[in-house]
């Protein structure tokens, strides 16, 4: 928890000037807020005298002015303190690369940069805005004893026993919620299906009849709407009787108290403000709650912070044909000869992908080292490595504004339409509303459209290596044999992880894993004699 | 031939644009939307009128507070008659209660209100997502979160709204019941607040939605930048990406100090609207002969009831309005209300004729097909092969009518395609759609006949014994790829269409069980057009039409071997694999 706690420490400097003067701001209003009643009934006790009604008008506007001075700057510190943390999360989970996504999913990920960088970003609002919120609760208290402590007994005992009064009509509501999620959740699915059906609805024109499908669920979801609906106005209701009910238990005993002239009129009133203020006390713990969630958040934050980055080093390539070496790991000791096509194969779990991480430096070895052309993969700049090595998956990523950024996503120029065309991707490109200028938001895409945009991505930036680890796997059979077609032109190292017997058939070399291992290696044909290995594409 | 004109979507009419044009909507302006909530709201005034029954039950405690206050000090406390005083604050104690009770039915008479609303709502958006084919699943299936939004922003806007109204009159009243000259002394400060804050609405609006738009921003993009770190690090794109999420985390700060300034300055027109009575009462009130009580009275009236009011219209209107009209924005862009659709009577025949048909996805993409023409005979068996994106399945859009070329035309059975009857052709897409109910509706979905008979010549006993036949009921998420398009395969057989439409509609299935539907579909009598996922579907076929990008050819399976060097490749990849 300690460095969640210089996080929000950290996080409270960077708002500097906006956090002081939203403490600043802040207890001015408190005080103001207290002072006010005081002033207000010394008014009415004398009236005519024009000191108290003038004091009251400036406390009046100061607390006016401060509350407004406050409220500019809790919403600017907030967004500075929130843009500060979110940066940094961004920064560095971005410095660590993919290997977070082994101890966070990615909707955690998001969430620990999204949501909780901004609740982290909130505590110098909870600080501040809590203890500011104690003093005119807490002071209300405090004065309300000081006009007579008879008020504060009667205050305490009417909080016991309205409370006690309000809780008999306490009633649950959680199967409510349950059924009214169930409805939700049923209406979506039933939308979800129609959704995906939808060319098979407008081809029968049945809309009508899809939507009276789908909307059968109203009346239900109507029915558990209106009763969470109901069982929150008798929860808020509950809540809003006590102040007013408190107020009026303690104005009888000021009542009293000013029939036997212990009491003015003025205090009176100051009494049932400082009551109203009192019961603040309730929100202003809430308040500090909000400190308490800022620091769980940035106890959520620094896990990814505290994720040491990935290092890159200094050194370029020399010339070489992008021969690549992977010595000393367990199971694995291999070399690949520059300019050859190299397959890889093995049942699910056999390592394959693990080999293709190692091979471009997607996943460091715990021992042994992999080198391109000589170099060992950590010895290089991450711009030498990147420019060096190009990647491909079975589901690629769709980032980047339009179609050709995410072809070139590192921004460096890049053969882009080039890398499509051998892609199999330029055709349904240039077949988008705006070409390859199109933006990623308008071009829904099937999931092998996808895949020819990941190999043209790949294709546009590995000079000397491509790893394409079961990258052609939803392309139809036309798209494969031109991608295969193009692949076997190619002049890089080629490294392909695939399912499929063609694909191993037209690679120079196979390397067959086996629970992380090389079972064997040699060209296709020679281990097609093994029936264990043609067991693998069954 | 009759003209017969058909409106899909009666459930939407009371919704739908005048003349059912479909709506337009201005980026900013409330025009449509706000024509939406008055119509929704407008359907039901008996609601409405309880809403301002129970509003004024609301406000009748803050409305009596003041006289109260004064006659229990005045008349009881301050004069010596402690129990008159008790009396009064009884009064006002049962004055609460009863005011609790009007605040929980205000509750559920809005949820009246707004629950109809939502379903309105719906109703549109899943009329409209319907008629549009096209679009991102997981877009439009998040519409549904809007409606949701835009009800719990409808709800707190007539909450704000009506809270206000009533809490005013009844300080209105009250005043003038104690001193009737402060409400003239009153007003004028409390209507400057309001002018005040009417012109700050427009600035405040624009400033929360672009808060809103540029939280959503980064939002999204923090989700992609996570769901991509892979793609980032191998791309070496760390600092492109990071720059390009940071803008929007950047921008997001910016547009939230711009708000929280104007949220600033807001609260400043609470000083003239509310606190400046305080002031005007206290200087004021002594010198019209009001005695302490009613001093204080008229005091507790503007502390305790006007300032509280102001404060919540200030703070609730302008974030709620926000977002009820840009969530309200997104469902009817999402949900265009669709334009009436006309069918011609006839088209009885399976035949089609296509003739310099043009089409693209836009004035900057390169056609999809371009001066394409095709004549397909009555019982024609035609298969469509060529790489995926090329427009195959555009092609099978344009005969069932679903598109419309930009040049040239499409007749089936010799009317204009999109003019057909749907029961004269069917069209069986790649995703198979199988809906919750027994499996027997899921057959009969577009017409029935023998359907045990359907079952066996497509191939799907097997899946009807599984499910535990026909009366079974289906949940489309427990079947496979392969069974869902199976039973969409034998509702395609059943329906009386006499042109079919296979649009890789067997691509889930093994090549022996695609073989038995596709024969069987071809004994079936009619035209059939396969848009083939598996070369083998092209053998099959008496005329095969390739596409390959730069034009497209047609022929028998032995006359392309010969003339088209992709097709001859394709087949004879095809053999070695």
């Amino acid at each position: 928890m300690r460095a969640a706690d210089r996080l929000v420490t950290r996080t409270l400097r960077q708002a500097g000037v906006w956090t002081m003067l939203l403490a600043l701001a802040s207890v001015v209003t408190s005080v103001a807020l207290l002072a006010l009643p005081h002033l207000i009934g010394k008014a009415v006790d004398t009236p005519g005298q024009s000191l108290w009604p003038v004091l009251a008008a400036v406390t009046a506007a100061a607390l006016v002015g401060c509350d407004a001075l406050a409220a500019w700057a809790s919403g600017a510190s907030g967004a500075r303190a929130a843009a500060w943390v979110r940066r940094r999360a961004v920064r560095h989970v971005l410095g660590v690369g993919p290997r977070l996504t082994r101890r966070f999913t990615e909707g955690d990920l998001a969430t620990r940069i999204g949501l909780n960088a901004e609740e982290t970003g909130r505590a110098p609002d909870s600080i501040v805005s809590g203890l500011s919120l104690l003093i005119p609760s807490a002071g209300a208290l405090v004065l309300l004893i000081v006009i007579d402590p008879w008020l504060a007994v009667a205050l305490a005992a009417g909080l016991v026993v309205i409370a006690l009064i309000l809780k008999a009509f306490l009633r649950t509501s959680t199967d409510l919620a349950a059924g009214y999620q169930e409805a939700q959740a049923e209406l979506a699915g039933r939308f979800l299906d129609a959704i995906k059906g939808a060319r098979t609805i407008a081809a029968a024109h049945s809309e009508e009849r899809e939507a009276g499908r789908i909307l059968h669920v109203l009346p239900r979801l109507r029915t558990h709407a209106m009763g969470l609906w109901r069982a929150n106005a008798d929860a808020a209701v509950r809540a809003g009787l006590l102040v007013p009910l408190l107020e009026i238990v303690v104005l009888c005993m000021a009542g009293f108290r000013l029939a036997a002239g212990e009491l003015s009129v003025g205090e009176l009133y100051a009494a049932a403000r400082y009551v109203v203020l009192g019961t603040a006390l309730g929100s202003a713990v809430g308040q500090l709650a909000g400190l308490a969630r800022a620091r769980a958040a940035a106890a959520r934050v620094t896990e990814l912070l505290d994720e040491p980055a990935t290092r890159y080093g200094r050194s370029e390539l020399p010339p070489g044909p992008g021969t690549l070496e992977i010595r000393g790991t367990d199971g694995l000791d291999l070399a690949i000869m520059g300019g050859s096509c190299v397959a890889i194969v093995g049942r699910s779990g056999s390592g394959k992908s693990r080999l293709a991480e190692l091979a471009g430096r997607m996943a460091d070895p715990e021992r042994g080292t992999v080198r391109l052309d000589g170099v060992p993969l950590p010895w290089l700049s991450r711009a030498a490595l990147r420019g060096a090595v190009g990647y491909a998956w079975e589901r690629p990523a769709m980032l980047g504004d339009t179609v050709a950024g995410t072809i070139a996503l590192n921004g460096r120029k890049a053969p882009v339409i080039r890398s499509a065309e051998h892609a199999g991707a330029d055709a349904f490109v240039r077949r988008l509303p705006e070409g390859y200028d199109t933006p990623l938001a308008r071009a829904p895409m099937s999931g092998g459209e996808r895949q020819r945009l990941g190999l043209a991505r790949a294709f546009a930036q590995g000079e000397r290596l491509l790893i394409l680890d079961d990258a052609t796997s939803s392309l139809d059979t036309v798209t494969e044999h031109q991608v295969r077609r193009a692949l076997s032109r190619d002049s890089r190292t080629r490294l392909i992880v695939t399912h499929r017997v063609a694909t191993a058939a037209a690679a120079d070399r196979v390397i067959w894993l086996e629970d992380g291992r090389v079972r064997a290696e040699g060209p296709h044909e020679r281990l097609w004699q093994d029936p264990r290995y043609r067991a693998v594409f069954a | 031939m009759r003209l017969r004109a058909r409106h899909d979507g009666v459930l939407l009419r009371p919704l739908a644009g005048r003349g059912g044009a479909p709506l337009r909507l201005p980026a900013g302006r409330g025009g449509p939307r706000l024509t939406l909530v008055r119509q929704v709201l407008g359907s039901r005034p008996r609601l409405l009128w309880a809403l301002a029954g129970w509003s004024v039950v609301e406000a009748l405690p803050m409305a009596a507070l003041g006289i109260v206050l004064a006659h229990a000090i005045d008349d009881g406390f301050a004069a010596g008659e402690p129990v008159t005083g008790l009396l009064w604050l009884g009064a006002l104690g049962a004055a609460w209660v009863v005011g609790a009770v009007g605040a929980r039915q205000v509750v559920v008479t809005i949820a009246g209100l707004v629950e109809p609303f939502r379903e309105a709502l719906l109703s549109r958006v899943v009329a409209g997502v319907l008629h549009r084919a096209d679009g991102d699943t997981a877009a439009l299936a998040r519409t549904n979160l809007q409606v949701e939004l835009a009800r719990d922003a409808l709800a707190a806007v007539i909450t704000v709204l009506r809270s206000f109204v009533f809490s005013l009159a009844g300080v209105i009243i009250g005043l003038a019941a104690l001193v009737p000259e402060l409400v003239v002394l009153i007003l004028p400060p409390v209507v400057a607040g309001l002018a005040l804050f009417a012109a700050s609405l427009p600035a405040l609006a624009r400033r929360h939605r672009a808060f809103l738009l540029a939280d959503e921003a980064t939002a999204e993009s923090v989700t992609a930048m996570a769901a991509g770190l892979r793609d980032v690090s191998a791309a070496g794109a760390e600092e492109r990406i990071g720059d390009q999420v940071v803008a929007r985390v950047d921008a997001q700060a910016r547009a939230g100090t711009r708000l929280a300034g104007l949220t600033g300055a807001r609260t400043l027109t609470l000083a003239v609207g509310g606190w400046l009575p305080v002031v005007i009462v206290l200087a004021s009130a002594p010198s019209l002969g009001a005695g302490p009580g009613v001093v204080l009275g008229a005091l507790t009236y503007v502390t305790q009831s006007l300032v509280p009011a102001l404060s919540n219209l200030f703070e609730g209107l302008g974030a709620n309005g926000v977002r009820l009209g840009v969530s309200l924005g997104r469902v009817l862009e999402s949900a265009p209300v669709p334009p009436p659709r006309s069918v011609l009577e006839g088209g009885r025949s399976g035949g089609a004729r296509l003739r310099g048909v043009r089409f693209a996805y836009g004035p900057h993409a390169e056609p999809v097909l371009d001066g394409l023409d095709l004549d397909l005979a009555e019982g024609e068996h035609l298969a469509v092969v060529g790489p995926s994106g090329i427009g195959k399945s555009t092609l099978a859009s344009l005969l069932a009518g679903l598109l419309s070329p930009d040049a040239g035309w499409v007749l089936v059975g010799g009317i204009r395609a999109d003019l057909i009857d749907p029961v004269n052709r069917v069209l069986v897409p790649q995703e198979a759609y199988v809906f919750r109910g027994t499996l027997l509706e899921n057959l009969m979905y577009l017409g029935c006949g023998e359907i045990m008979a359907a079952v066996r010549a497509v191939g799907a006993e097997d899946l009807v014994a599984r499910l535990g036949g026909l009366e079974a009921d289906v949940d489309p998420a427990l079947l496979s790829p392969a069974e869902r398009q199976l039973i969409t395969l034998v509702r395609a057989y059943l329906s009386p269409a006499r042109l079919v439409i296979l649009d890789e509609a067997t691509c889930h299935l093994d090549a022996a069980a695609e073989a038995r539907a596709e024969e069987a579909f071809a004994r079936r009598g009619g035209t059939l057009v396969v848009i083939a996922h598996r070369i083998s579907s092209a053998v099959r076929a008496r005329r095969v039409l390739v596409m390959d990008g730069t034009g497209v050819m047609l022929g028998t399976h032995e006359d392309l071997l010969d003339r088209s060097p992709l097709y001859a490749d394709l087949v004879g990849h095809w053999r070695i694999a």
